[in-house]
């Protein structure tokens, strides 16, 4: 497995507040229209210590993608997804 | 813990009870949805229904339960606790934790509870050790007919239930099955007391999904609002996340001190109103508490009384976070009262936690490496393993290399341990004067097992002998910990000096022994009595007789048995040492029994000295049964442990002796003279040695060299090991008069190694010499031990084949012992008159017994019953009994 960090997206349903957020200090978060994309340089231990997060607190989890990767996802073409 | 009853805001979910009822008629059902979903009051409910029989016995797995042990302790004492189970001790921690032994444990109590019994295992995703869930798919596979399982779980689980899924006895209840329907909803906010327009309720149920979680933080945000439809109509407004919308706007709804009190104890697992009241600094809290669980569905009680509380997961970390967010400064505050208050409850797991949680690192170290040896005893080795983790790479404590050393030694991972202990040691020179004792008690209590694991015994007792004087702490905690401490050092110490085997440390491994189990009983540790005694049992033979040693044995592994560890290593050297002195008394299928009980016992643990034993112990039952080939194999394995050891000469000595013998009577001698050639004359001098040269030489055809080379032994000149060693030179020197045709004297030796075999009724130096014949021809007015001679003749006649086929005696026609007693005189050449004086009773008795012997027996005369009684080896039964 790739050992550098990879930018990833991760979208989330719903606007979340400064409590909610504080949970993930590492990433940036942005709103996009009802959801939340956070992002942030994140190797594979940190990305699934977030997604564990995001479980416990009960979000709802959209989307995961990988932004920076080069690896290319057979089935999706140009979209670099997980 | 159980389950308290359900909440008044709970609804009836008929239909969810229904479809979960469905499932659990199956063997296992699986409720995975994520957090909130009402995973949990769903159970609740399930197991309040009306109608529900079943015993239920229910474990909360804890948050990131790393630790096997305690996960599999709590689940056979909630099983226990169901099936009321009153029968044997109950299951206590051990530092040798064997879970498959644990799972067969669990299997059996449910198995023997009598009716219907369903397991609930509540979080199992929080179960974090791959060992734990290894052995929970093998209970989930193997559950007996009258079981069945629940488990709840945020995530699908990776257990392996395949053959269950084909066979349709896995139900699954997922998260869409656990979303309320809007109708469910509507009675939800009717049951809450909550007037809410249709439209309202639906735009409520629309906004939450029918997730449960929200729907009941909007309930109690609800109840008492003064304008629910707008509330309602905001709540739908928002884009922000259902959960922390809710619970925001929950905390505004409560009381100052309220929002306080939620917040400042969110970072416990559990709490009651003491803890609260010191994070709060304000009195009230278990009032608060108490009303908060009548109120909601998001703090629970632990316990029928009450006292204990914890928090919705989800819950408790959405206040964690902003407890985090709004009062920074307060958390390592709040952590350090918290770690104060565990401390002097003695909950030193979570005092550590907290102390590390505060980052208050150093002291962390020092509470872990303080309760090191107390957290091992409580079977909590990898809980302490996971606590060292969660120290910061890097800035390493010294403290903590005890704590390494000690993870090493139970890994075996042996140089490492022993590297950790020499950084322990250096720290322990530059401690505090009140901490320099206990940490030098550890150090040296650790290096003792470490040395007994190298088979590098010489000079480090002497370094330990101070472990045998009492350290005195000045408070209680200080002498629990000490307690501990000094029976773990005893037990160590004592252990070491049994296993040089020497006559010199036999009593003082006998004093330090009884001194540990001693305490170790006062103390309630009785993991270290049953540790104590079972090498009590195994160092007894230096300075007591067989029948003593075979006690002491019995005794340990009765106690041990008790707790369940009848199969443990801990019982090992009790087991081992238990066949051998069967073995040497003749009673070769039962020390047989023995032996395969100390090969499983020792799976899991192998120290090279105690397989060396086994391996020994193996080779001579094979060689008392005459299987020298098998024999040669079993020696041959114990003599390559015993050159891995470095100083264990005395096992050593003996294993090379059987070794050489077993090759010359195979017709290795060659072999076997070239292995004697290479020993030292220290050793080859001695009696063992001498006999095992009379062996080869008579092996060889050689008969005046063997009376030669057992010249030494019989005239007290060659050291031995004890008198079995002179006996069996008598025997060989027996052999070697029958080859030269001096009948006299040949007679004349069997009478002498009789004489020595009385006292212990040792049988097994005549089956290894190959002694039947010399003692067969023996005239019987010639001896004065002429019982012990016809059971050591049935013992080696017992070993033909022939013999084996043998058919028991009913119960009614079982021998009496009286019987039984006179029975053994049958084959002598001793007159009725002759055996009631030998056994100082009647004449008339004996004729009472021989008339029912008879009888019972089915024959007519006295050579036939003695026939008979060697067929059913009637003999050879019940001496040492």
């Amino acid at each position: 497995m790739d050992p550098t960090p990879d930018r990833f997206a991760i979208r989330i349903h719903g606007h979340l507040g400064a409590t909610v957020l504080s949970a993930f200090p590492a990433l940036m978060s942005r709103r996009h229209g009802a959801d939340t994309v956070l992002t942030g340089l994140l190797d594979r231990s940190a990305l699934y210590g977030v997604l564990a997060e995001i479980e416990a607190l009960g979000l709802d989890l959209v989307e995961v993608r990988c932004l920076t990767s080069q690896r290319k996802s057979p089935e999706s073409g140009d979209r670099r997804s997980l | 813990m159980t389950v308290a009853r359900a909440s008044l805001r709970l609804i009836d979910r008929g239909d969810l009870l229904a479809a979960l009822d469905r499932a659990a008629a199956g063997k296992v059902t699986i409720i995975s949805a994520p957090a909130g979903s009402g995973k949990t009051s769903l159970l609740r409910a399930w197991a309040d229904r009306p109608g529900q029989t079943d015993r239920l016995a229910v474990v909360q797995v804890q948050r990131d339960q790393q630790d096997a042990q305690q996960f599999w302790l709590a689940l056979i004492s909630a099983v226990r606790d169901a099936s009321g189970t009153t029968s044997g001790e109950p299951p206590a921690a051990t530092p040798d934790f064997n879970a498959p032994a644990m799972v067969d444990r669990v299997l059996s109590e449910l198995a023997d509870a009598r009716d219907g019994i369903t397991l609930v295992i509540d979080d199992v995703h929080e179960l974090h050790s791959q060992e734990a869930l290894a052995q929970l798919t093998r209970l989930l596979n193997s559950l007996p007919p009258n079981a069945h399982a629940i488990l709840t779980t945020r995530r699908d689980l990776r257990l392996r239930l395949q053959q269950l899924r084909l066979t349709g006895e896995l139900a699954e209840i997922r998260a869409a099955d656990l979303r309320f329907a809007e109708r469910e909803t509507r009675e939800l906010l009717d049951a809450s007391g909550i007037t809410l327009s249709e439209a309202g309720a639906a735009l409520l149920h629309q906004r939450t999904e029918g997730w449960a979680a929200g729907l009941r933080l909007a309930a109690i945000s609800l109840a008492g609002h003064p304008d629910p439809e707008r509330f309602v109509a905001e709540f739908s407004g928002s884009d922000r996340t259902v959960a922390e919308y809710l619970i925001a706007e929950m905390l505004e709804r409560q009381p100052a001190d309220v929002q306080d009190l939620l917040l400042r104890t969110s970072l416990l697992d559990r709490v009651n109103g003491e803890l609260a009241d010191l994070l709060t600094g304000r009195a009230g809290s278990e009032q608060i508490l108490l009303s908060l669980e009548d109120a909601n569905a998001f703090v629970v009680s632990l316990n029928p009384e009450r006292t204990w509380f914890r928090y919705h997961h989800l819950f408790a970390d959405l206040l964690r976070l902003e407890l985090r967010r709004t009062l920074p400064e307060e958390v390592p505050v709040l952590h350090r009262r918290a770690a104060g208050w565990f401390t002097l409850h003695g909950q030193i797991v979570n005092a550590i936690r907290h102390t590390q949680a505060a980052g208050d690192w150093a002291d962390a170290a020092r509470l872990l490496a303080d309760h090191s040896f107390s957290l091992t005893l409580d079977g909590q080795a990898q809980t302490m393993q996971a606590l060292l983790r969660a120290f910061p790479p890097g800035a390493d404590q010294p403290e903590l290399a005890l704590v390494r050393a000690m993870g090493d030694l139970a890994q075996g991972r042996l140089d490492e341990a022993a590297a950790y202990l020499a950084v322990a040691e250096t720290y322990a020179e530059t401690a505090p004067p009140e901490r320099q004792r206990r940490l030098q008690v550890a150090v040296a209590s650790l290096r003792l097992s470490l040395a007994r694991r190298r088979g590098h015994l010489a000079g480090v007792i002497e370094q330990a002998r101070f472990l045998a004087s009492p350290v005195t702490g000045k408070s209680d905690e200080d002498i629990a910990l000490d307690s501990d401490l000094r029976a773990v050092a005893l037990m160590n110490l004592g252990t070491a000096e049994a296993w040089t085997l020497g006559l010199p440390d036999a009593p003082d491994a006998e004093r330090h022994l009884r001194e540990g189990a001693d305490l170790a009983r006062q103390i309630g540790r009785p993991y270290l009595e049953v540790g104590c005694l079972a090498q009590l049992g195994f160092a007894s033979l230096v300075l007591h007789s067989y029948a003593t040693t075979q006690r002491r044995c019995r005794e340990a592994i009765a106690l041990a048995e008790r707790h369940g560890w009848g199969a443990e290593p801990v019982i090992a050297p009790a087991l081992i040492m238990l066949a051998g002195t069967m073995l040497w008394t003749g009673e070769f299928d039962e020390g047989e029994r023995w032996l395969q009980r100390t090969r499983q016992a020792l799976e899991t643990d192998t120290g090279p000295d105690i397989m060396l034993l086994l391996r020994q112990t193996a080779g001579l039952l094979h060689a008392g049964r005459g299987r020298n080939h098998e024999a040669l194999e079993e020696f041959g394995a114990a003599e390559y442990l015993g050159s891995q050891l470095a100083d264990s000469q005395a096992l050593a000595t003996r294993t090379t002796r059987w070794l050489l013998a077993t090759q010359a009577r195979l017709g290795m001698t060659g072999h076997a003279r070239a292995l004697l050639e290479a020993l030292d004359d220290e050793r080859a001098s001695s009696g063992e040695i001498r006999n095992t040269l009379a062996v080869i030489c008579l092996a060889e055809g050689d008969p005046a060299a063997a009376l030669d080379a057992v010249a030494d032994v019989l005239d007290g000149t060659a050291s031995v090991l004890g008198y079995v060693t002179v006996m069996e030179a008598h025997l060989l020197a027996g052999l070697a008069y029958r080859e030269l045709g001096d009948r006299p004297a040949a007679n004349q030796a069997a009478e002498s190694a009789l004489a020595l075999a009385e006292a212990d009724r040792l049988v097994l130096p005549f089956a290894m010499t190959g002694s039947a014949e010399l003692l067969e021809a023996l005239p019987r007015h010639e001896t004065a031990h002429a019982a012990l001679l016809a059971e050591i003749l049935d013992v080696l006649h017992g070993l033909s084949p022939a013999a084996k086929e043998q058919s028991a005696l009913s119960p009614a026609e079982e021998l009496s012992p009286g019987e039984l007693r006179v029975l053994r005189y049958l084959p002598t050449n001793l007159s009725r008159p002759e055996i009631a004086s030998e056994l100082s009773v009647s004449l008339n008795t004996v004729s009472t017994h021989v008339r029912s012997i008879y009888s019972k027996l089915q024959v007519r005369d006295r050579s036939s019953a003695v026939q008979r009684a060697r067929e059913l080896r009637l003999l050879a039964a019940g001496r040492t009994r």
